[in-house]
């Protein structure tokens, strides 16, 4: 009898074992292709792309290599491109995220509200953010012309300067900045409504019946709520705009007089257009750790504070 | 509290503006305060839409009007002469057919191997589970720029340039991780009881992914498949590197090279942009319940 149960139980531990152990390797085994891939296709090109920021190579002949250690790096202190592209991209990204995020909380208060035909708003507001950027640019370029585009003949009408803005140094940057903003709001405004949405209602009831208004609410009762998806959509879009290249080179291509140029078209022509592999990859790795140092410091402190 | 609020708003003195503001939109005034929304949602739709819908008039129309100052075209100012002339385009044709290719693939790789990592990430648990998500998710930070030059060579030397598997892959690399990432966060929503139900019933581990937990992620798959087709589509980056004929060339690509070819022309250019934009927002329309909701739920959970 003892034996019995022993024996048993002796087995039903080495199945649930085997089981166990099928599982694991079943679980590895279904994740094995998107890992295969990823690390194919940007681990690996990430590795290389640093060591070859050690390294001078040219476009035409890659193969070719010389170890120049941190030369590059010395380069771009000197580079007043690079550092006016740096400058500019700090720039741009701020701006725009903060702008987004402030036009994207209001979208969300207005898209939370259930007044008849919301769901329909929330819907077509999101169409910016799916449209082609090449689209974006083109439609931006149309309105802007001078003569025909539209906001120029208004412009015109109303007596005030007409002017293609994309060809004019000083206005060329805000039109990238406008382009951002008019592009990433309604993913801001989604993201936030939705969390607004899961906050339960007993406490604004709560809040109410301990005497707070509706923008003590908003403070006291919203906003902390909502942090999370904040820190999400701010830390997604940080990354996003610092990294974009096409806004940039399709719209303007750096220019005019390089008021434009950002870090990732700047690379992007110094590896495809002048062939100077080892000095874009360079930079490249300056942006990565910045984008690191950047996600590290801000998830730390929000979770801190 | 309740008696300082009400002798504030008798007297009316001594209240701070937030608290004035606050008196006011508490009264229950519904009307007047979706009357309010209304507004703020025209502003935010003026200025998200209406350049949208004015460039699709706009390419209704024919060339005198476009470049006349004019902004309402009349009625007798509508055709579709546009569209006859950029769809009769030989290139524009085969742009189209090398997109719709392109990102039809790249949607069903990318669903296949998400899915399998997603289900894996959901429901498996094993040594290096957590960093392998976060290392997924970690990609995304990574500058293209700076992959994009080792990963043309690499692409080079796997004879991969300008073909179309080549464009697939690296679009389908692009997307797997957040692609991956929705789908776990819809498997995740499925009971895990469904599961050991169909265990009792001697469905094997595959057998559950197929049979129980696929068909409860339709609104899942549909939102990972319409950014996957997406990212694809809307590429322009990873394609201006990878193809180098016009046998590869997708619609952004070819749309590049368009305006900056017939920089007069922007009746033509104008179209070709809507037809390529048509087929995301048509997408769209299908999924666009899911994704305001699939944004809320399933994506934004924590990781």
């Amino acid at each position: 009898m003892a034996t019995e149960t022993g024996r048993s139980r002796v087995g039903r531990y080495g199945e649930e074992f085997r089981e166990l152990f099928s599982e694991t390797w079943l679980g590895y085994a279904l994740i094995l292709p998107a890992t295969i891939l990823l690390a194919a296709i940007i681990v690996y090109p990430t590795l290389r792309g640093i060591q070859l920021a050690f390294f001078e190579a040219s476009l035409l002949n890659p193969n070719q290599q010389t170890f120049v250690g941190l030369e590059h790096f010395g380069t771009m202190l000197s580079d007043s491109v690079f550092r006016t592209a740096l400058w500019q991209t700090v720039l741009l990204t701020s701006v725009a995220v903060t702008i987004q995020y402030f036009l994207g909380l209001s979208l969300a208060v207005v898209l939370k509200e259930k007044v008849p035909g919301i769901s329909f708003f929330r819907s077509i507001s999101m169409v910016s953010w799916v449209l082609p950027i090449i689209v974006m640019v083109i439609l931006f370029r149309f309105l802007v012309q001078v003569g025909f585009g539209p906001v120029n003949v208004i412009f015109g009408q109303l007596g005030l300067p007409t002017k293609y803005w994309f060809g004019d140094p000083d206005m060329a940057f805000p039109m990238i900045v406008l382009m951002h903003v008019w592009r990433n709001v309604p993913f801001y405004a989604i993201a936030l409504m939705a969390s607004m949405n899961s906050i339960p209602e007993t406490q604004y009831e709560a809040a109410q019946l301990d005497g707070a208004g509706p923008l003590q609410r908003f403070r006291h009762v919203t906003l902390p709520q909502i942090s999370y998806v904040s820190m999400i959509m701010i830390v997604l879009h940080v990354i996003f705009t610092f990294n974009n290249f096409d806004i940039v080179y399709l719209s303007t291509g750096g220019g005019p007089l390089g008021n434009t140029e950002v870090l990732a078209t700047y690379v992007y022509k110094t590896a495809f257009e002048t062939y100077a592999l080892g000095y874009a990859a360079s930079m490249g790795v300056v942006m990565l750790v910045i984008m690191l140092v950047f996600t590290t410091v801000y998830v730390k402190l929000e979770d801190t504070g | 509290m309740a008696t300082e609020t009400d002798a504030a708003t008798r007297s009316g003195t001594g209240m701070s503006l937030s608290d004035r503001v606050d008196a006011w939109l508490d009264e229950d005034m519904s009307v007047r305060r979706a009357i309010a929304v209304y507004a703020v949602l025209g502003v935010f739709m003026s200025f998200l839409l209406v350049p949208v819908i004015y460039m699709v008039l706009v390419t209704f129309t024919g060339r005198e009007f476009l470049y006349s100052s004019q902004l309402i075209p009349a009625l007798s100012d509508l055709t579709i002469e546009n569209y006859e002339q950029v769809l009769s385009r030989g290139a524009f044709q085969s742009y189209f057919v090398n997109s719709v290719v392109i990102a039809s693939s790249t949607t069903a790789l990318t669903l296949t191997v998400g899915t399998f990592a997603g289900y894996s990430l959901s429901r498996f648990d094993y040594p290096g589970h957590d960093s392998l998500l976060v290392a997924f998710l970690g990609t995304q930070m990574l500058p293209y720029v700076l992959i994009l030059i080792p990963f043309f060579l690499l692409m080079f030397t796997l004879n991969l340039i300008n073909t179309h598997i080549g464009i697939v892959i690296a679009h389908s690399v692009i997307a797997t991780p957040l692609a991956t990432w929705l789908l776990k966060g819809y498997f995740d929503d499925i009971p895990e009881s469904l599961d050991e139900a169909a265990k009792m019933d001697g469905c094997s581990q595959l057998d559950i992914l197929v049979r129980v937990i696929l068909p409860l992620s339709i609104p899942g798959i549909a939102v990972a498949g319409f950014y996957t087709f997406t990212v694809s589509w809307n590429d322009f980056l990873l394609v201006s590197v990878l193809s180098q004929t016009s046998a590869t060339r997708t619609l952004p690509l070819g749309l590049q090279l368009f305006q900056s070819q017939n920089q007069v022309a922007w009746h033509l250019v104008l179209t070709a942009a809507a037809v390529t934009m048509a087929p995301v927002i048509l997408l769209f329309a299908l999924v666009q319940k899911w994704v305001v909701e699939g944004l809320g739920s399933g994506g934004m959970k924590g990781v």
